[in-house]
């Protein structure tokens, strides 16, 4: 069973967001996570705002641009705890196209992951690993205050040089 | 050198529980094993042949005598007795258990060591020269530059899940002694017209089973923009990097198939949008890092130059040892000297407690308490007054550690092989032990002069094969070992690959055929001073060729 968790609200009752599959569809009150194709069609299409679009580790967020500020929610997608690419997905979503809505991870979402996710933009996580869920429940997140480099959440100096960050 | 301070030392200590935690969780079940995998490799945890096997990091290779006593320590307490040291400057101890390497952590955490990122999908230890701070004919120290590497690599949010492993090395010097075009990034720090510090930027060299020398992509980095252009590099390479098949995944490929001006083209697009921003290095900082790294105050020791004549005349063996070990040093009353670890029949880059402990004893009374790793896999005194050198290769000869022979075909660089790892198709080890025994004379070393000698035992190029003036490579065929050799490999300022010279030969033929190769060479050389590779880029293969096949060209196929 999947689980939707904010940084903001911690686990959410009701998400609204959809990964349609053919046997689920967006219903009342809900909005479809498209696929970069259709989600381009769409926007492109429509004056529509709060959309929501699921990446894949190849697609170019840069084509997410033209529509940036309709755009509510974009799922970023870890096919697997060793690929690595939605990181830098969510660094050039945040740095370089400028997106402030909602930045998921969705995939396999693991608990020693979790760290690294928040730290590079994401706010919101879909977690089906128990250990998890568990551990966030608990309040009990891996990870240490202590970092040697700047990344998208903004954080306090560390002590003595500037590449340093704490918190 | 860099001591931690209040930060590193809470990070390394948080670093050390959190690894905790994921070996408990791994324990009772929590965690997959495919999932701890890359958990455990970023903490120096690699599963080899017949058990775990733990690689401690030596940042660029430099180490303090409190440092070598305790990885003495950790062989004695949790090992058999040995520690090996590795092409990348770091050690490896082949037989720890799982259930200790939490308490191992804890115990280099005390001496401000650790195991980060030595393996796993990440960017690896840094690696330099040997003889950084201490060499003749260096621009500027490069180790500063190195540490700030370090740090900004260490656990990166971005950059922890890369497509494959990523190595960084730098030079200061103008010789290259630290193989900058065979590393994912090669750094060339020096100086520009107007005496400013930077980086000659090299991108996608490597080795293994497709070898390329690294192409030069910027001639002038300034130095504050270090970790800006790095990030934009890695940021690419990130994204684009091939994740469809291991062996196409690392920075050279994506070079290869992308083309160096396009790649170019999108790494500079993305430093252009980092220049001048949060990364850019404030001269302070850098100073303030620099400081760590200043030369000792060396006093004037003058009468070493009246006493090494006298101590040479008198014993042969000690003179053999300066010619070959002993290295310029910027302040002529001293010395930087290579400690060998391949004693003749030895295995390459092994050394015992015991021997950590008499190392660490001689660099604190005569070496200002510093010792280095080579990729070499030798153990190096940056700093020793020529005067002391007497008293020096008396206590390195107590400990089996004067061998005469750095730079000689003796000193071998060796992978593991079949004995530990799990990838190996042929038994380096023995091999390299066999080719040390039947050159080993001091003579016989002499007269063939500078030679380097790589063995890997699969094609994933361990023992750097492809860089030696001659490589040797595991392959199996038939279910047999066969070495292949290759001829003219280098991995200086002038680094090439070696080519491949014919067919395989079998173990117990190889050192035969190493033979006929150093003869080849003696018969062909224009002179003593012309070395084996000199002479190979001289005379190409085709004498070599001859004498392992025949004249016929068909039967050399």
């Amino acid at each position: 069973m999947t689980r939707i968790w904010t940084e903001k609200g911690g686990f959410a009752a009701n998400d609204p967001y959809v990964i349609e599959t053919e046997e689920r569809q967006a219903g009342e009150g809900e909005i479809a996570l498209l696929p970069l194709e259709d989600f381009l069609t769409k926007a492109a299409e429509s004056n529509d705002a709060n959309l929501a679009v699921v990446l894949k580790p190849a697609d170019d967020v840069r084509r997410l641009e033209p529509f940036i500020g309709r755009i509510a929610l974009v799922a970023v997608t870890f096919p697997a705890f060793n690929d690595g690419r939605g990181f830098s997905q969510a660094v050039w979503l945040r740095e370089k196209v400028g997106f402030t809505g909602s930045l998921r991870a969705v995939g396999d979402v693991l608990l020693d992951l979790i760290p690294h996710m928040l730290r590079t933009g994401f706010d919101s996580l879909a977690i089906t690993n128990p250990v998890a869920i568990a551990r966030l429940e608990a309040g009990n997140l891996p990870g240490i205050a202590e970092h040697y480099q700047p990344s998208v959440k903004p954080a306090a100096a560390g002590a003595a040089y500037s590449w340093r960050r704490r918190g | 050198m860099y001591r931690y301070d209040e930060f590193d030392r809470d990070f390394v200590n948080a670093r050390v529980e959190e690894f905790r935690d994921q070996v408990a969780r791994r324990m009772s079940g929590e965690l997959a094993d495919d999932a701890f995998k890359p958990l455990r490799l970023m903490n120096g945890v690699y599963l080899q042949l017949h058990a775990y096997m733990l690689r401690v990091a030596i940042p660029y290779g430099t180490m303090n005598s409190r440092q070598v006593r305790m990885l003495a320590h950790i062989a004695r307490r949790y090992d058999r007795g040995y520690g090996h040291f590795t092409t990348r400057q770091n050690i490896q101890f082949n037989w720890p258990a799982l259930s200790d390497i939490p308490d191992i952590l804890a115990e280099l955490a005390t001496v401000e060591m650790h195991a980060i990122q030595t393996s796993g999908n990440c960017i690896r230890n840094v690696t330099s020269d040997q003889f950084a701070g201490a060499a003749i004919d260096e621009v500027a120290d490069p180790r500063p530059y190195a540490e700030i590497l370090r740090q900004w690599s260490t656990v990166h949010p971005e950059f922890s899940f890369l497509p494959r492993k990523f190595k960084i090395a730098i030079t200061g010097a103008e010789h290259d002694r630290a193989a900058i075009q065979f590393h994912d990034i090669g750094l060339h720090l020096k100086k520009n017209d107007k005496g400013e510090l930077g980086f000659g930027f090299y991108i996608g060299g490597g080795q293994g089973r497709t070898p390329f020398v690294a192409k030069k992509i910027h001639d002038f980095v300034p130095e504050a923009d270090l970790l800006a252009y790095t990030t934009a590099v890695l940021r690419v390479y990130n994204l684009y990097g091939r994740r469809d098949n291991k062996y196409k995944a690392r920075i050279k490929i994506l070079v290869h198939e992308t083309g160096v001006e396009e790649l170019t083209r999108q790494i500079d697009e993305e430093f252009a949008r980092l220049k001048g921003g949060e990364l850019t290095l404030p001269e302070a900082d850098i100073k303030a890092i620099a400081e760590y790294f200043k030369a000792p105050v060396f006093l004037e020791r003058p009468e070493g130059w009246e006493s090494l004549a006298r101590w040479k005349k008198a014993d042969e063996g000690f003179a053999r040892w300066v010619e070959r070990n002993v290295h310029p040093h910027k302040n002529p009353d001293y010395a930087s000297i290579t400690i060998s670890l391949k004693p003749i029949g030895g295995i390459p880059g092994d050394a015992t407690d015991a021997q950590m402990d008499a190392v660490a004893d001689i660099a604190e009374e005569y070496g200002f308490d510093e010792v280095r790793v080579t990729h070499e896999q030798n153990l190096v005194l940056p700093h020793v007054a020529l005067a002391d050198l007497e008293p020096v290769y008396r206590a390195l000869t107590a400990a089996g550690l004067a061998t005469a022979n750095a730079g000689f075909i003796t000193d071998i660089i060796a992978c593991p092989g079949l004995d530990y790892c799990a990838l190996a198709n042929a038994r380096s080890i023995p091999l390299s032990q066999e080719i040390s025994t039947r050159f080993g004379s001091p003579e016989r070393q002499a007269e063939i002069g500078d030679l380097k000698i790589k063995i890997s035992g699969c094609i994933n190029a361990c023992g750097h094969h492809h860089a030696g003036h001659i490589g040797l490579l595991g392959v199996e065929k038939k279910g047999t070992e066969l070495y292949q050799i290759t001829l003219g490999g280098s991995a200086d300022e002038h680094s090439s690959i070696g080519e491949i010279i014919g067919r395989g030969f079998e173990p117990e033929k190889v050192t035969d055929a190493i033979e006929t190769l150093i003869e080849t060479y003696l018969g062909l050389r224009l002179k003593p001073e012309e070395t084996f590779l000199e002479a190979y880029r001289r005379v190409g293969p085709k004498p070599f060729k001859d004498a392992l096949y025949g004249a016929s060209p068909a039967e050399a196929a």
